[in-house]
């Protein structure tokens, strides 16, 4: 069957004309009549409990070394060992995993901040209850009705097109009703794949029929538009079809198997934020990091993959550093000692990474609570120092220039920050 | 031999333009078990209904029902609801004429290059896998006999087609619908690795077909001790000591109590948990899942493993290995277990307590009652289905008794529009009330991913989400849309069509092909405007009460295949 772009666009555009109004004239990156900017954040999850006590930790503690086989902890020497980092917490000799080069170049170079045993305080070790609290922002309480990235929207009201977007399936619970909230793998096929004549007319009677309140309408709806901003602003060749996605300064996303999809995550948040849609806040989820068995023959792969695609990210990115913000968080660390399956339990303290070309990079922060039986959360696990929500509401007053953290994290009390990034702190509400 | 996983396999071989499909297989290299986002749920805000509510037997054939076929509503309407209940809540695979038809008349493809060990393929081959015992399947693990791994995943490809063409034209619909919510209420990642999809027929058919209607506790235990769930949640590498803790984890939290009886607070404080003091605690301690994990060491597969108490058989059923136990002395739920107990003892007892608990109860009626009723089931019917659950804790058919309660509820009949089809209800629906001629092939197995269902490859043991707000995202409801479009062109060539030639003699004009395919699909009319944009759809600029006309024959045909589509396309077909 024969589509024929042309055609397809005209019923397109009439329907966006007829849909946005107004709000066509204010989709630059910040809306017009705001004075306020804001970075643009982008939080990378990592799904399924990420071994933080494998990606970086004090090399030759003999708590760790007790703990583990050396195919499951960093080296000091010998084959393979870990990468040393500058400024490290403690004094210690903290090492990165070696598959991590790209993210100890991003430190180096001062982009990358890096914070150790930080979490829930809470000490669920279910992984649906952790990232339930974690991302409603309301640790111990499952019936916040709603994100904290949400909550951190609706008290922004930004005017944009596409203010906040999953790079998924489906949108995670961090932005869970968000009425403008858009899902997307991937936006060059992002259309209605109908019939050259019937399928405009069929999106036209899409937009009369998905008119109701019920959340199955407002889907509907919600398509519809996200399915004419595209259509607006994607390149296109000469013929009028979507041109691929082309990266600039020459960089290539990894694609091998184990990214799982975080290489095209990526890229799509790296296109969306060029369409100049009004990006605020993308969310992206890397799985794979559920280690209960031969840890040794997953784990390294799965940073390679974190590693290389973080970096192709940014350096794609060049040109947004002084207005972007990532921060890579998971629900929860692994536990110190290994089981007999080769492999890691569900623990607690874990690490976060903070990338901006506004972030106090270089350094580790946080407190080291040390890995001795006594030092350790319930005698087994890395203990949590920082609260995850200190980490966040950092970034949400000093680069998303919002003080109201009360509604972003209502019950979290004492807004502390580690100067982890540059901003003013506005007066707290 | 070059080994691919799972996905990577068929990411090879299955030609599939919709490049977001793609970039949405995951391949997983080895056994990890990958939490993804739990989507976002619902939140208060619930459908609202703007439609009458419909005859009982629309509510049955879409809520316990892949939707009716022509001519469903008619005879429900005949034999009355009750009696349709009943009927469904016996099934009887001697009397299932379609269904047996089409599994015995269906092919797949299977295709791979020879080399010096075996012949090459490429050929439309019937199932033969389904009904096959284990020692017929469990050669297909063993690296030792050559042969394609088109050949050692066949077994799983061959169940997710016969799934489709079930959930199409078998006539114990209930069971079908069962089926798929047990499978993932025990979720199993079958793409884990090319073990599981081997013997998938056997999970298939023994453990959740076999069980579906059944006792849970023996369902649990059946569970327990397949080779997929061992596999998937890294119970057959447990042994002490540390224990691996990952079944003995999802079992509290997702198989029995739930995670809303959790006490993560009280970690090791048992004796805080109300009701511990007199043995009936509410809810279960991070410590409960330590001592659970303990009490299944030992359980695994006989598949030949490494153990320094000798290697193990290799004979693919599950295996108990005492030198793998933690013989001693542990406490779940506040009840003490004494050490050194006899094989099995330890693990079967934890499965007493946990399908016996009232609070499993509780778990797992309301997910039934979610599945069969509303995204959020009035606590009066959970009520209900606890009462029956527990008075029938004893019986063999305590599941059917149970779905019984559900179903027969003035709740079921007064319950509309508080379910958003999920992908395989979507499609299915939409095949059986258009009556084509469907021959899937492994291509639909990625249509519904695309749409956010991966039948029988969910990666977290979660299941998939069984309330609207990951159906409902902008992603999955564009590719909704675009499936339909797509079955409709035929890109998969699993579908033929014939438009006219089921209009009935006296169906001519627009107004009446539009009324046709509205009592087809949806069984109740439509709003006045919406039924005019229909009529208009069709008709353009002829009268309505003529027939429709076109610039040539393909382009009628087109018109009605599109007007068809569209219908499903709307809110009212997209719920149910």
């Amino acid at each position: 069957m024969k589509v024929t772009r042309r055609q397809f666009l005209i019923g397109c555009s009439a329907a966006i004309g007829a849909m946005a109004g107004g709000r066509l004239n204010g989709l630059a990156f910040a809306a017009q009549n705001e004075t306020v900017t804001r970075d643009i954040l982008v939080v990378l999850f990592l799904r399924g409990g990420c071994d933080g006590l494998s990606l970086l930790a004090p090399a030759g503690d003999p708590n760790y070394v007790a703990a583990r086989n050396d195919d499951l902890r960093l080296g000091d020497g010998g084959f393979d060992p870990g990468l040393p980092l500058a400024n490290p917490l403690a004094g210690l000799d903290f090492r990165l995993h070696p598959q991590a080069a790209p993210l100890r170049e991003l430190y180096d170079s001062q982009q990358l901040a890096i914070v150790h045993a930080c979490g829930l305080t809470n000490g669920t070790r279910s992984h649906f209850d952790a990232m339930d609290f974690m991302e409603r922002g309301t640790p111990g309480d499952k019936t916040t009705p709603n994100g904290w990235l949400t909550r951190h929207l609706l008290l922004t009201n930004p005017t944009g097109l596409f203010p906040a977007v999953a790079a998924a399936n489906s949108q995670p619970i961090s932005m869970m009703g968000y009425p403008d909230g858009v899902a997307m793998y991937e936006p060059t096929s992002f259309s209605l794949q109908g019939h050259w004549k019937y399928g405009p007319m069929q999106q036209n009677l899409l937009r009369k029929f998905y008119t109701g309140n019920t959340p199955l309408h407002q889907a509907g709806l919600r398509t519809l538009n996200a399915m004419d901003t595209v259509d607006l602003h994607i390149t296109r060749d000469s013929d009028g079809y979507p041109l691929p996605y082309q990266p600039e300064n020459g960089v290539e996303y990894p694609s091998d198997y184990y990214l799982s999809g975080l290489d095209s995550s990526l890229k799509t948040v790296a296109q969306l934020i060029k369409m100049d849609v009004g990006l605020q806040v993308a969310t992206i989820d890397y799985g794979g990091w559920d280690t209960h068995e031969e840890q040794a023959y997953i784990f390294p792969d799965q940073v390679n993959g974190l590693s290389r695609g973080i970096a192709a990210f940014y350096n794609d990115l060049s040109r947004y550093h002084g207005r972007l913000t990532m921060v890579v968080m998971s629900e929860f660390g692994r536990r110190l000692r290994e089981n007999e399956s080769r492999g890691t339990d569900h623990g607690h303290g874990n690490v976060m990474f903070v990338l901006g070309g506004n972030v106090n990079g270089g350094q580790m922060y946080g407190n080291w609570p040390g890995l001795a039986t006594e030092q350790l959360d319930n005698g087994v696990d890395l203990a949590v120092t920082t609260d995850y929500r200190t980490v966040l509401s950092e970034i949400v007053v000093r680069r998303l220039a919002n003080p109201q953290l009360s509604e972003v994290f209502p019950a979290f009390a004492g807004y502390q920050p580690l100067n982890l990034v540059r901003g003013s702190d506005l007066p707290i509400q | 031999m070059t080994t691919f996983t799972r996905r990577q396999f068929l990411g090879r071989t299955v030609l599939l333009t919709a490049t977001s499909v793609l970039a949405a297989c995951k391949p997983k290299p080895s056994p990890v078990v990958t939490p993804t986002p739990a989507s976002a749920p619902t939140t208060a805000t619930q459908t609202q209904i703007t439609t009458p509510l419909p005859p009982i037997e629309v509510i049955a054939l879409n809520r316990m029902a892949f939707g009716p076929r022509p001519g469903d509503l008619d005879y429900v309407r005949q034999i009355g609801f009750e009696a349709y209940v009943e009927e469904q809540l016996n099934p009887n695979d001697d009397d299932d004429p379609l269904a047996t038809e089409r599994l015995s008349q269906a092919t797949l493809h299977i295709a791979y290059d020879g080399n010096s060990d075996y012949e090459g393929v490429d050929e439309d081959r019937p199932l033969f896998t389904l009904d096959q015992p284990l020692n017929k399947l469990w050669p297909l693990t063993n690296w030792e006999i050559p042969a394609d791994y088109a050949e050692r995943v066949r077994p799983g490809d061959e169940t997710i087609v016969a799934t489709w063409i079930r959930a199409v034209y078998s006539k114990w619909q209930l069971r079908e619908l069962l089926v798929d919510f047990w499978h993932n209420h025990f979720n199993v990642n079958m793409g884990l690795s090319e073990r599981l999809a081997a013997i998938w027929p056997i999970y298939d058919r023994e453990v959740i077909r076999q069980h579906c209607l059944g006792n849970f506790r023996a369902f649990l235990e059946a569970v327990a001790q397949s080779q997929p769930m061992l596999y998937y949640l890294d119970n057959a590498s447990s042994k002490a000591s540390p224990a691996n803790e990952n079944y003995a984890r999802e079992l509290f939290e997702l198989h029995t109590l739930g995670a809303d009886n959790y006490y993560n607070d009280l970690y090791n404080r048992w004796r805080d948990v109300p009701g511990a003091e007199e043995g009936q605690p509410i809810g279960y301690i991070d410590q409960d899942v330590y001592e659970a994990a303990r009490a299944f060491t030992g359980w695994t597969v006989a598949d030949g493993s490494y153990s320094e108490a000798g290697e193990l058989p290799n004979t693919g059923e599950f295996y108990y290995h005492e030198a793998w136990h933690d013989p001693y002395q542990k406490r779940v739920l506040g009840v003490e277990f004494d050490a050194n107990q006899p094989p099995l003892a330890d693990g079967r007892k934890v499965l007493d307590l946990v399908a016996t608990h009232p609070a499993t109860a509780h778990h797992l009626c309301t997910k039934l009652c979610r599945r069969l009723v509303a995204d959020d089931p009035p606590q009066s019917l959970v009520d209900q289905a606890v009462a029956t659950w527990m008075a029938a804790q004893a019986e063999p058919d305590q599941i059917k008794q149970t779905v019984r309660t559900i179903l027969l509820s003035p709740e079921f009949a007064a319950t509309w529009g508080q379910k958003v089809k999920r992908p395989l209800e979507l499609l299915a629906s939409f095949l059986r009330a258009t009556n084509v001629d469907f021959r899937p092939s492994m291509d639909i197995f990625w249509i519904a991913g695309n749409m956010g269902q991966w039948l029988f490859n969910w990666v977290p043991p979660t299941g998939h989400p069984d309330r609207a707000g990951y159906w409902l995202s902008t992603n999955v409801t564009l590719n909704r849309w675009n499936t339909l479009l797509y079955l409709l062109a035929d890109w998969h060539s699993m579908v033929e069509y014939d438009w006219w030639g089921q209009h009935p003699a006296g169906v001519t004009t627009s107004r009446q092909i539009v009324d046709f395919w509205l009592e087809r699909l949806l069984g109740r009319p439509v709003a006045d405007d919406v039924y005019q944009a229909l009529l208009d759809f069709l008709r353009q600029e002829r009268g309505p009460d003529v027939p429709p006309g076109g610039e040539n024959d393909q382009d009628l045909n087109e018109k009605l295949a599109n007007l068809v589509v569209l219908i499903a396309m709307m809110p009212d077909f997209q719920w149910r």
